[in-house]
């Protein structure tokens, strides 16, 4: 991390290779298309490292990019919306009709909405305690909270659904 | 307490998908630029770049100035006084123009005379249509088209990136270029969202240009060919003469005279006149009384060209020459520019 931050770039690639993996497949479920999920982890490590100089190697690095993740996601979601008047501009190549299991499980949280979705995300793949997610959204604590209750409601029913069908 | 749900969910992101191999080299490389700046760049050379770079800007002001006063050009470069940090973001639109788009950076910018403003929507490759009553954009592995204020008027599903977007200057086909598993494949779509279909399976990356007609349109073969498509009779023909590496190909906005551009040069045949441009020499090899040129260098060479009663103008900037043609009314809706390019908008009137 300290090698990163001093410009090294064999420090850097080493970090990047560390975190690549686990920032795609956030940013692949919160976005739920490959093309959208390649922008978004690329545009957050270019981020990241362009300002790596001034972070504070004391603090975990992942919690930081995922957060950049997280917002770079929300801000493409939400240009597509706005143009879109709520239309979707391509299918999501994720959908419940994956499979079942947790295939399945990744199909109901692509189908929650992109508000509940990030916090889900956030929560349990990435591993944030509610307090990061507010920090890193800019949102009060109980919304967090509130929003991780309805998502995990709606999973609940989408999944007995499935698995009545 | 942690519910029989919650602890699935705990694991649902290992059950996504890998990324691609080439997507982490290219995000890596990209991620690598973007730590050299402060890393490489010593305090003392980042204050000479930014003398440099000052000083720079007031002599572009001061060409921008003279030339606005002499009446023969009007030069834009967006809104200084508010963008004063990314002013190539900000576009301005050309005086008598529709509208503007301009992608630079992976960002599309959208300016129409009604007033709409689009900015910073990420894009592969944008294209007015005619009028600017629609902007039709590479979006992920779609083409979609929407409305300058933003209103999505249909999409299709390309099967890969849109690289290249040219709309027909009557608005009722488009031509583009998608990047699929097996290369480039130039296909045609109707203008509104149908009958899609493939022209050429094996294009180089270049924007395509229509004729002014609308019943033809220039592109690059795999063999770096300029090559002209009749749409009318589905028939292609490679251009006489054309160099086995062109570039850029450019119809002049009326009549049917095609531009094409080179290697590290552009190259203009337009109405018995020759134009090289060789980094910022130009140099007339054949040029009949009509036409008049004007080796100016603002950002980048630009040469005007009065043929056929009109007047139009030919910028090439940066480290990625192209050829941008057009009269007031009919000015090139895209620049796609390199990344630190200015997007310039130029008129000669």
């Amino acid at each position: 991390m300290r090698g990163a931050a001093r410009g090294d770039p064999d420090a850097a690639a080493a970090l990047f290779r560390r975190h690549w993996h686990d920032a795609w497949r956030a940013a692949y479920a919160l976005t739920r298309r490959r093309a959208l999920a390649d922008d978004v982890a690329a545009d957050a490590f270019e981020r990241a490292f362009a300002a790596l100089g001034r972070f504070d190697d004391r603090r975990p690095f992942a919690p930081w990019l995922h957060r950049i993740v997280a917002n770079r996601a929300l801000d493409l979601l939400r240009a597509e919306r706005r143009l879109a008047y709520e239309e979707p501009l391509e299918p999501a190549d994720l959908r419940p009709d994956h499979g079942s299991g947790d295939r399945g499980l990744l199909g109901a949280v692509a189908d929650l909405t992109v508000e509940r979705r990030v916090v889900v995300v956030l929560r349990y793949g990435v591993g944030m305690t509610p307090k990061e997610i507010a920090a890193a959204l800019d949102l009060p604590v109980g919304t967090v909270n509130s929003r991780l209750a309805r998502a995990l409601e709606e999973l609940r029913e989408a999944l007995e659904v499935e698995h009545v069908e | 307490m942690s519910s029989d749900l919650e602890r699935r969910l705990e694991g649902f992101l290992r059950e996504a998908p890998e990324p691609g191999p080439e997507v982490g080299e290219r995000a890596l490389a990209r991620a690598l630029r973007a730590l050299e700046v402060p890393a490489r760049l010593p305090r003392r050379r980042l204050r000479a770049v930014a003398i440099l770079a000052a000083a720079a800007l007031v002599l572009l002001g001061l060409a921008a100035g003279s030339l606005a006063a002499a009446g023969a050009l009007h030069v834009s470069f967006g809104h200084p006084r508010k963008h004063t940090t990314a002013p190539a973001r900000t576009l301005t639109l050309p005086r008598g123009a529709d509208g503007i788009a301009a992608v630079v950076d992976g960002r599309l910018s959208v300016v129409t005379r009604g007033g709409f403003r689009l900015q910073g929507l990420p894009v592969t490759a944008a294209a007015l249509s005619p009028h600017a009553l629609y902007v039709a954009a590479g979006i992920g592995d779609s083409l979609v088209a929407m409305k300058p204020d933003g209103r999505h008027a249909w999409s299709h599903a390309a099967g890969g990136k849109v690289v290249a977007i040219a709309w027909a200057p009557d608005g009722l086909r488009i031509a583009y270029v998608v990047k699929g598993e097996s290369g480039l494949v130039l296909r045609t779509i109707w203008g509104n969202g149908t009958h899609d279909s493939v022209v050429d399976r094996a294009v180089r990356r270049v924007t395509p240009s229509w004729r002014a007609d609308s019943l033809a349109f220039a592109y690059v073969g795999a063999g770096g060919r300029a090559i002209v498509h009749d749409v009318f009779h589905q028939k292609s023909m490679v251009v006489p003469g054309s160099s086995a590496a062109v570039s850029q190909v450019a119809f002049a906005p009326a009549g049917s005279r095609l531009s094409t551009g080179a290697g590290g040069k552009a190259v203009g045949w337009l109405d018995g006149a020759a134009a090289v441009v060789r980094g910022d020499e130009i140099v007339l090899t054949r040029a009949p009384l009509s036409v008049r040129l004007q080796p100016l260098r603002l950002g980048g060479p630009i040469l005007s060209f009065e043929a056929s009663g009109s007047t139009f103008a030919a910028v090439v900037g940066g480290h990625d020459p192209r050829i941008v043609a057009g009269t007031a009314k009919t000015f090139s809706p895209v620049l796609a520019l390199p990344r630190g390019a200015r997007v310039q908008a130029v008129v000669v009137s």
